[in-house]
């Protein structure tokens, strides 16, 4: 193994004893247990994105609405509307709306920064998305607490095809 | 130039009332790293931020990555408060800025 570029690199020379392997496992289950508890349904990966972008706090599935087809025939742009049912006060607003799609190139797709002039939390755009997936709506209130919904959407032709 | 931004909001609205901004811009938002054909790739191009602010206070801000389609549409909403402009300005990468000015009458 003088090869290696770095010790990191090396293989081990009888492949993955048995007991790294259980040691592992275990580590395994541990992380992947904490963020599937706390939000039943959510694939561990958007778990993970999710806990990336509200610092670990878990988000309620209250308040906020997705607006986007279940179909898109097209993945280069689709319709999407986020709402946030809050009075939108100075003590009581979205602070942001962030957009999740777990399967992108580039997860994290777009954030809307609003504030109590907004008086609504109301906002559409057109989305990129890259294939049949689950797109998490995410929004940050004032309070500090975090609210989130997701929604499936089938792709039939998908956006980021090299060359489309 | 491949920049060009339709804005479409009232041309009055009464004090407290809430309006609708809706903007479509025009812009390829070149995500990055396809074929150049020249053996290359194309670098990332996109409008990454759009602020706008009414008479001079910040309202809005729209973080853009590559998940946001080529010519982008965004509708957001604002308290009219007071007569007077609402600037929107777009950010686009390696630093051009674009900006276009709407103007909100409050009865």
């Amino acid at each position: 193994m003088s090869s290696a570029i770095s010790p990191r690199s090396a293989r081990t020379e009888a492949g993955i004893d048995r007991r790294s392997l259980m040691v592992g496992s275990a580590a395994g289950l541990l992380v992947a247990g904490l963020p599937l508890a706390a939000a039943a349904d959510t694939p561990p990966d958007l778990a993970q994105l999710i806990a990336r972008v509200t610092e670990g706090a878990i988000p309620e599935r209250v308040r906020i609405r997705l607006e986007i087809p279940a179909l898109a025939e097209n993945g280069n742009s689709v319709d999407t509307r986020i709402v946030v049912d809050s009075p939108m006060t100075p003590a009581d607003h979205v602070r942001w709306i962030h957009l999740i799609a777990e399967k992108n190139p580039f997860p994290d797709m777009a954030r809307f920064h609003l504030g109590p002039r907004a008086g609504r939390a109301d906002v559409a755009t057109t989305l990129r998305i890259a294939q049949s997936q689950k797109v998490v709506a995410l929004a940050s209130l004032s309070d500090g607490r975090f609210v989130m919904t997701d929604a499936d959407i089938v792709v039939t032709l998908s956006a980021c095809i090299d060359g489309g | 130039m491949s920049f060009n931004a339709r804005i479409t909001l009232p041309a009055q609205a009464k004090a407290g009332e809430i309006v609708e901004i809706r903007v479509l811009t025009r812009h390829p938002m070149d995500r990055g790293g396809q074929s150049d054909g020249k053996g290359g790739t194309v670098p990332r191009k996109i409008l990454n931020r759009l602020t706008a602010t009414y008479a001079g206070e910040p309202i809005f801000r729209f973080d853009m990555h590559t998940g946001v389609s080529a010519n982008p549409f965004v509708s957001f909403t604002t308290r009219a408060v007071e007569t007077g402009d609402i600037v929107f300005e777009w950010r686009e990468d390696g630093g051009a800025i674009y900006t276009r000015t709407a103007r909100l009458t409050v009865t």
